[in-house]
Order: C-alpha cells, then sequence, then structure tokens
C-alpha cells in the first residue's frame, strides 16, 4: 500500500466537476426550493394578498376598490365583530382548562397495570376523529329536544335546557364540544411527559421526604414544563382556530352569539359577499395570533442557540 | 414514576382504581356511545322517542347500507382517499428534502427560513382563505377539484412537517453525514442513502399524523371545492346533516362511517403517531 | 509522501476564535497526537485538516499540495470518529464499502479491498452483521475498516478509544500501534488522555485554547516541559509546584528559600537567573520520602493520604509552611496517616518556572 497509489486511488474516482465544486451550495438549493415555492404561493404570499384586499371594497367579482383604513373603521362599530372578538377571548380562557384537565387526566391513568395501554388510547380517541364528527355529536348530545344532557338532569329532577338555542350559553355549549379533543390532547402530552422524567429524580425527592402535592409542585411540574409548553402553543392556536365547531354546532347563532372571528370572517366573505371586509377581519385575527407566533418563535430559537 | 405505580398498592386499591377509570372513561365516551347506539336504531324507534333506551330492534346492517345507497357517503369516502394520500406523500417528500437542508447546510437565512416555516404554520387559515381560493379559481384553474386541495394540504402541512423533520435529523449524530462527506458521497447520494433510511421512524409518525390531519380537515373542503365530485367526507358530511334532518340513525352511522378511517389509522399505528404529536413535549 | 503542514491557520465561528494560529509540520509516517482539555481546539484543528470545516486563515499542505480549499474526499485523507458513525440500517460489509461504491469504484477493486481490510482487523465473520450486533470494539474496528479501504495517506483520528472500556481501550491502543507500522501512513490522533498520546505518538502537540503549548516527542514534553501548562498536563500523578524565591545565586547554583523557611539548593547548570520569586517543579518520583531526622536538607511534613497501588504507593504530604505534595513511593512504603515525614527534592530533576508560566529551568536529568 504505498502513499502514492493511496492517493490516486482516492481522488482518482473524485473527479472535480462544476457539480462537485458547487454542491455545498447548490444541494440544500435544490433541497429547499419545492418547500419554498410551495410555502411561499400559497401561505406567504397570500398573506399579503390578504392584507392587500382588506383596504378594499370587493365582492369579489367586480373590480376592487380602495377604500384605505374604510373596512377596519367599520369593524369599530360593527357590534357582531365585537361579539365575535369577546368569544374568541372566552375560547382562550376556557382553553386554557385544557392542559389542567389534561394533567389531571394523565396523573389518573400513568399507571402500567394491565390494560392501561388500551385505556390510554380510549381516552385519546376524541382527537383522532373529525371536528365535524365531534360537532355533530356533541349537538346531538346537548340537542334541547332528546339531547342525552337533558335526558340526564331529567334524571336528577331539573328542568331541561337549551344550550345551543340560548344566546347567553350558546358559545359555551360549542367550547365544551372543543375542549373534548382538546383535553385529550394535552392529556397525551403530559403522559408522554410523565414518562420521560427520570425515576431516580422522583427516587430522590421521595427519600427527601416529598410527597403528594408537593413531589407534584416541586418535582414533577418544573419537569413537565416542555409539555406545558408545547400544550398551551396548541391550545392557544386551537382556540384561535376555532371554527369547525362553530360552523357545526350553530352557525353563529342564535342571533350571532355564538360567532368567533374565524367564522364571521367566513360568513361576511361568502354569505354577504364582502370580501374586503372579510380580509379585514382576518387581518385582525392575523394579528392576534401574531402575538403568540413571536412568543413562540423566541422561546423555540433561544433553545436553539443554546 | 409519579404517581406511586399501584402495583405495590394493595388489591382492594387497584380495584378501586379500575373502577375509577373504567366510570371516567364511560363518561369521557358517553357521546360517542350514544351515537354509536343510535346508528343501530330503527327510524321508528326514533320517531317513538326511543332515543335513548336500548334499541327495540337493531339495524346495523340496513343503517349502513342506506348510508351508501341513499347518500354519496362511498363517492366522498373515495374524495376523502384520493386527497389524503398523495397530500401525505407530497408533504413527506417536501418536508423531508427541506428539514436535511435546514439541520445539516450552513448557510445565511437558515434560520430565518426555518422560523418562517414554522411562524407559517400557526397563521390563521383565515387570513389566507380569499387569495388561496382566487389563486384556484383565476390563475390555478383547479377550484372544486380534489388536486387544489391536495396542492393545498401540501404547501401548508410542509410547515409543520418541515420544523418535525428539521429537529429529527438534528438529533442524528453529524457524525455520519461528515463521515459520507470525506469518503467523497456527493451531497444528495448523501440524502438519499445515509439520511433517508435514518428518518423512517419519523416519517412513519408524521404519516399517520398527516393522515388524520388531513383527513379531517373541514374549512378548506369548503373554501375549495363546492361539488360532489371532489367533496370530502367531512364537508359531505355536513352538507348530508341538512338533508338527513331527522335521520338521526342515518347521521350517526355516516359520521362513524367518516371517522372510521382515521380511527383505524391511529389504532394500527398507535406509537407512530403518538411520537409525532409529542414532539417537543420530552425534550428540553 | 504525505506530510502534513499548517502555517499560520486560524479559526474562528462567527466573533469567538477557536484556533489562534497554528504552526505545525507532521512527516511522513508519524504518529502525531494533538492532546488538551477539553475546548482547547483539538477536535476543530482536526476537522480543519480533514475539511469539514472551513479554515478561516491560514494554509494547509497535504503531501505538498496546498488543501486549504480542496473538498474533504480529495485530500487523501480518512477519519475515525469518537462514535463511529456507522450506518445503523447496512451491514459490516456496506458500511466498509459504502464509499467506495458512491464514488463508482470497480467492483473487483472494492472487494478486494473489504477483504484485505476484513482481514487486517479480523473482521471477516463479521461482514454480514449489522452494527447493532457488535461489541464496542468490533464496532470500532469496522471504522478503522472502513478508512482502510479509501488507502488514504493521512488517518485522521478523533478521540476513536473513549467510547471503550478501559481493558479494551489499552488493547486496542497496541492494535492501532500495530497498524500504523503495518500501513506506514501519517496518523493524526486526537484525545484528552495523556496517557494515551504518551504511550502512542511519536510526536504530541500539546494545545490549549486554541494555541499550541509544546510540541515534542513523549520524553521530551515529560523531561524538558516549557511551561507550568505542559508540566501539569503531561504526567500523572501531575508535578508538584512549590512557591518560592531565589536569595543568592553563587557558582551557578541557586539558594532556594521555600515556605515555612526551608532552605534547597538547584543547581543552575548555565542558566542565569537572578534572585526573585519563582515556582519550584519537581515530579512526584523525584521526592524521597524518610523519617524525620534522618536527612540534613529536608522538608518537614505528615502524610495525609496513602494510596497503595501495588507496584508503588503514592503518598500524599501537607508541608508544615505550604502546599500539599505528591510523592511516588515503593510499593511497601511503610509511612502511614498522620505520620511526620521529611522530604528530600532530587536537585538534579528540579524545574524552576515564572511564577507567569514560563520555565525558566529545565531539570539537567
Amino acid at each position: 500500500m504505498s502513499a502514492t497509489v493511496g492517493r490516486i486511488a482516492v481522488a482518482g474516482p473524485v473527479p472535480a466537476t462544476w457539480w462537485r465544486r458547487h454542491q455545498m451550495a447548490l444541494a440544500p438549493a435544490i433541497l429547499l426550493a419545492p418547500a419554498c415555492l410551495l410555502f411561499a404561493l400559497f401561505v406567504i404570499w397570500p398573506i399579503a394578498d390578504s392584507l392587500w384586499v382588506s383596504l378594499h371594497d370587493w365582492d369579489g367579482i367586480k373590480p376592487m376598490r380602495f377604500v384605505g383604513f374604510g373596512n377596519y373603521t367599520e369593524l369599530f362599530t360593527d357590534d357582531v365583530f365585537y361579539t365575535s372578538l369577546v368569544n374568541n377571548v372566552l375560547w382562550l380562557v376556557a382553553f386554557m382548562l385544557a392542559p389542567v384537565f389534561g394533567l389531571a387526566l394523565a396523573l389518573l391513568l400513568n399507571q402500567t397495570l394491565f390494560g392501561m395501554r388500551l385505556v390510554k388510547s380510549l381516552f385519546f380517541f376524541p382527537f383522532v376523529i373529525s371536528q365535524v364528527v365531534v360537532g355533530l355529536v356533541f349537538g346531538w348530545f346537548l340537542n334541547a329536544d332528546f339531547g342525552l344532557l337533558n335526558v340526564l338532569l331529567g334524571f336528577i329532577g331539573l328542568p331541561p335546557v337549551d344550550i345551543l338555542g340560548d344566546e347567553r350559553w350558546a358559545t359555551f355549549g360549542v367550547m365544551a364540544a372543543g375542549l373534548w379533543p382538546q383535553t385529550a390532547y394535552c392529556m397525551i402530552l403530559y403522559l408522554t411527559g410523565l414518562t420521560a422524567i427520570n425515576p431516580e429524580l422522583v427516587e430522590a425527592a421521595r427519600l427527601d421526604g416529598a410527597r403528594g402535592w408537593r413531589l407534584l409542585r416541586h418535582v414533577i411540574l418544573p419537569q413537565l414544563r416542555p409539555a406545558t409548553f408545547i400544550a398551551i402553543v396548541v391550545c392557544v392556536v386551537g382556540a384561535l382556530r376555532s371554527f369547525d365547531l362553530v360552523s357545526i354546532m350553530t352557525k353563529g347563532g342564535p342571533y350571532d352569539s355564538s360567532s368567533v372571528l374565524a367564522f364571521y370572517m367566513y360568513q361576511q366573505t361568502f354569505a354577504s359577499f364582502r370580501y374586503g371586509y372579510g380580509a379585514a377581519i382576518a387581518t385582525v385575527l392575523f394579528l392576534i395570533m401574531d402575538v403568540y407566533i413571536a412568543f413562540f418563535l423566541v422561546s423555540l430559537l433561544r433553545r436553539e442557540r443554546r | 414514576m409519579f404517581p406511586t405505580p399501584l402495583q405495590k398498592q394493595s388489591p382492594g386499591a387497584r380495584g378501586l382504581y379500575r373502577g375509577v377509570v373504567s366510570i371516567s372513561l364511560l363518561v369521557w365516551l358517553l357521546p360517542l356511545f350514544a351515537i354509536a347506539l343510535t346508528s343501530t336504531r330503527s327510524l321508528d324507534d326514533l320517531s317513538r322517542g326511543n332515543y335513548w333506551g336500548w334499541p327495540t330492534d337493531l339495524r346495523i346492517a340496513e343503517n349502513y347500507t342506506a348510508v351508501f345507497t341513499s347518500s354519496p357517503m362511498g363517492r366522498y369516502l373515495l374524495n376523502s382517499v384520493v386527497i389524503t394520500l398523495p397530500a401525505v406523500a407530497g408533504t413527506l417528500a417536501v418536508s423531508t428534502m427541506a428539514g436535511f437542508a435546514l439541520a445539516q447546510y450552513r448557510f445565511r437565512g437558515n434560520i430565518a427560513l426555518f422560523a418562517t416555516f414554522i411562524a407559517g404554520n400557526f397563521v390563521p387559515f383565515q387570513v389566507l382563505m380569499i387569495p388561496v381560493r382566487n389563486l384556484f379559481v383565476h390563475v390555478i384553474p383547479l377550484y372544486d377539484t380534489v388536486w387544489a386541495l391536495v396542492l393545498f394540504h401540501i404547501a401548508f402541512q410542509t410547515g409543520f412537517c418541515t420544523l418535525f423533520m428539521r429537529n429529527f435529523i438534528r438529533e442524528l449524530p453529524d457524525a455520519l453525514v461528515e463521515a459520507a462527506r470525506i469518503e467523497g458521497v456527493g451531497e444528495l447520494r448523501i440524502f438519499w442513502h445515509v439520511v433517508l433510511p435514518l428518518v423512517r421512524p419519523a416519517l412513519a409518525a408524521l404519516a399517520v399524523l398527516e393522515f388524520t390531519f388531513i383527513w379531517n380537515d373541514y374549512f378548506w373542503a369548503l373554501v375549495l371545492v363546492q361539488s360532489d365530485t371532489a367533496r370530502p367526507v367531512t364537508a359531505g358530511l355536513q352538507a348530508l346533516a341538512g338533508q338527513w334532518l331527522a335521520s338521526w340513525q342515518l347521521m350517526s352511522a355516516g359520521a362513524l362511517i367518516a371517522a372510521a378511517p382515521s380511527i383505524v389509522i391511529f389504532f394500527a399505528m398507535q406509537r407512530h403517531f403518538i411520537a409525532g404529536l409529542t414532539l417537543g413535549a420530552v425534550k428540553e | 509522501m504525505a506530510e502534513v503542514s499548517l502555517r499560520g491557520v486560524r479559526k474562528s465561528f462567527g466573533p469567538v476564535d477557536v484556533i489562534k494560529g497554528i504552526d505545525l509540520d507532521v512527516a511522513h509516517g508519524e504518529f502525531c497526537v494533538f492532546v488538551g482539555p477539553s475546548g482547547c481546539g483539538k477536535s476543530t484543528l482536526l476537522r480543519l485538516i480533514a475539511g469539514l470545516e472551513d479554515i478561516t486563515e491560514g494554509t494547509l499542505d497535504i503531501g505538498g499540495a496546498n488543501m486549504t480549499r480542496v473538498p474533504p474526499a480529495n485530500r487523501g485523507i480518512a477519519m475515525v470518529f469518537q462514535s463511529y458513525a456507522l450506518y445503523p440500517h447496512m451491514t459490516v460489509r456496506d458500511n466498509i464499502s459504502f464509499g467506495l461504491r458512491m464514488v463508482d469504484t470497480p467492483k473487483p477493486v472494492i472487494t478486494a479491498r473489504v477483504a484485505e481490510a476484513a482481514r487486517l482487523l479480523q473482521l471477516e465473520t463479521y461482514l454480514d452483521r449489522k452494527p447493532s450486533q457488535l461489541s464496542g470494539g468490533q464496532r470500532q474496528r469496522v471504522a478503522i475498516g472502513r478508512a482502510i479501504v479509501r488507502e488514504p495517506e493521512v488517518f485522521l483520528f478523533d478521540e476513536p478509544l473513549s467510547n471503550l472500556d478501559a481493558a479494551l481501550r489499552s488493547q486496542t491502543r497496541v492494535e492501532l500501534l500495530n497498524l500504523h507500522q503495518t500501513l506506514g501512513a501519517t496518523m493524526i490522533y486526537v484525545t484528552h488522555d495523556q496517557v494515551e498520546a504518551m504511550t502512542m505518538a511519536d510526536k504530541i502537540v500539546v494545545l490549549q485554547a486554541g494555541q499550541i503549548e509544546q510540541v515534542g516527542s513523549p520524553l521530551e514534553l515529560y523531561e524538558r516541559p516549557r511551561n507550568l501548562f505542559v508540566a501539569g498536563f503531561i504526567g500523572s500523578p501531575r508535578m508538584n509546584t512549590i512557591p518560592g524565591r531565589i536569595a543568592t545565586v553563587i557558582d551557578g547554583a541557586a539558594r532556594l528559600e521555600l515556605p515555612g523557611g526551608a532552605i534547597t539548593h538547584v543547581q543552575l547548570n548555565g542558566t542565569r537567573l537572578a534572585p526573585g520569586p519563582v515556582l519550584l517543579g519537581v515530579r512526584p518520583e523525584h521526592i524521597m520520602v524518610d523519617d524525620p531526622g534522618t536527612s540534613g536538607e529536608g522538608l518537614a511534613g505528615t502524610v495525609t493520604l496513602a494510596e497503595h497501588l501495588g507496584a508503588e504507593t503514592i503518598l500524599h504530604i501537607e508541608m508544615a509552611h505550604g502546599p500539599v505534595l505528591v510523592a511516588r513511593a515503593d510499593g511497601r512504603a511503610p509511612q502511614r496517616i498522620g505520620q511526620p515525614v521529611t522530604l528530600t527534592l532530587d536537585p538534579r530533576f528540579c524545574h524552576l518556572f515564572d511564577p507567569a508560566g514560563p520555565a525558566l529551568m529545565n531539570a539537567p536529568g
């Protein structure tokens, strides 16, 4: 094995072609091209275009008429917009219950007895099925005439209620349906988090005399922080995106009392043919979401830098 | 382990625990049991007001057949398959390539690009709705075809999947790629021969997850499609809800049929599903 | 010929300078070890030679050709990684031949080289296994096999033994040296373990904070450390250092005052030193431990710890006024903990250091 032979053997089959010389720069460009193209076309550009449309009066057919911030000033005097905005805030608050319930369920189910795997998946079930189905199931569960809820209320001697038909309660009925799959999601996040905790850490804390609530508060919860972080992020996004359930269960009614921004926007655009106004509502939703996107990005990128 | 494992407790405590869990599960899934039960009822039962008692006669076969014969449910299901499978495959292909590039190459704008994909993933759909619809009506003539949904789902889901794949590939030892590089293996061959085989678990996880995401999509099905020839099962079910008004037994059966594929996928590939969903829930 | 030479090589990651100007020549066929504490830049330096990182400034020549900007594959090098970097989805045979296959080497050549490498590394019976079915030592040999089949002029090793247990490590050390003999190639080897460096190297390069502290053969570094860092890093237990001051220099010998007023004399062998503060350095084997009162010019101390290793005993002795010294004594040394002793420093083996670091005088030996 002489050195010169080795040299030729190694360098020989790798000719310094143009591609060879530039592949470190070209390969990532090629690999990223499809993703960037699709993302630019269907996500980035539409955001900009939507902002542009929101400055116009447009029915979707006739030429657009520039109105500046006219659509936005109109929002200030729009009662349904306020209702939707308030409802979105309520959704946000309500969805913060999902991590709490999810943690409780996870603590209940974090056992390794026979059959628990199946039980856990069954609890997770609501998250797997479509929101359309969840909406139908809950709409029916809450039905004023024959819903199971009223049957159960009847058993304990209470009068029937019409939650989805009542302006005051409709939005809470929809939220309850939303919490169902959301809690399941948080539960699975926490279950995974709990399994990942180093058992020695828990043992050590037990030896130090920590038990029950104090152990949970001072040892377990801090270890679950990554799970909590993700749970809160997905709940915020879920709350602001809520559309499917409103559309299926109440169509925003009665009298727009259960509308949310996402649904109101859809209605204004396709039912009232007010594209510009719809785009303005979407922009408001987008701005609210931006706060959370920024929050998420900052903490994620900080982790990235180590 | 927290809470204290019950194996160490008395049989009585374990029995109590099982009781509590069973009752909780029953309550938790009550709405589902209810529609499962209803989907077996006869119309007579319902018109007599027997919504919650035991069905007087079981009509399982009849009801489920009726769903397919009295509605375009079969067509909807087929549409959903035709939309979901290519969309999942496309998303995985596009995002694995992008994730590899973001994880393995240092170039200016890498982090900015990565951040864009993450941020785009959280954008409310509504802000995209009008322009994307117009795009498919006026520029790319695919409005009201399954391909509009396929294309859009690939584009939008690329955000999440790129984040996922990039982080997964980042966790692989750099030395695996570097060793190949030193041996003169071309970059694209490294991607194909070294990285792809190593990311198979991540691909499985994402495939399952994306299947349910895309299968369950409702909003874009409303926005980009309007005729039965292209409508997936979610939007189809909503359309049928108006048509079947009082036929709750059909409605229930339809809902279960629509949910079945994602349920089956979930139970068949549970481990991958949860691995995908809980990404980041553990790592600090 | 495959000598490796670096001229003014620098590497910075953004504003951080990791390698701060390295000049180094590794001769053809030499076994050169980069050693230093973690974070000293030794792995980065290796990666610069491999081409896995770009050199910010300076030049790298391999075999007389400028390789500064040449892609890794064309540098005539092969690298063995700390983690071995074996592809878990490929068999041993496929792992070893992967690089050759990917650059379209003729089939017969691949077969011949894989067979040769497998024979050399006793891997013949494992060729069809996956890495997960191998022991740590076998995996390590596969990693070396993958390097060998490329028939490189320069082998680069990045801490290749750190994932092996102690017994396997010393065995593999010997195997690597035999391989070096057989192949006659230049080898550059990175480790944080000074024992590995001492036992394997023709040439040791001691690095700290991105700079070379000293280059030399193992014994050169041991006997003639250029500064306190090298003196402390090479040798175990480490060299003792005692603060003192040169009181007077008479007839080429320094009269040294040590803590507590003890006096010792050190031959300067022609080195001209002025009176002033110094650090006296002496290795553990050059301290004689006796019962009190048996020698005239001794330092008083008390034994605080005795490590009985069988062949020798390492005694930790707290001086009456000053630091704890470590002495290497006979395997059956009678001293017990708490026992007062007198220490004598062998004047032929005393080093003197400027308290700021540089050696003023190495022991004449």
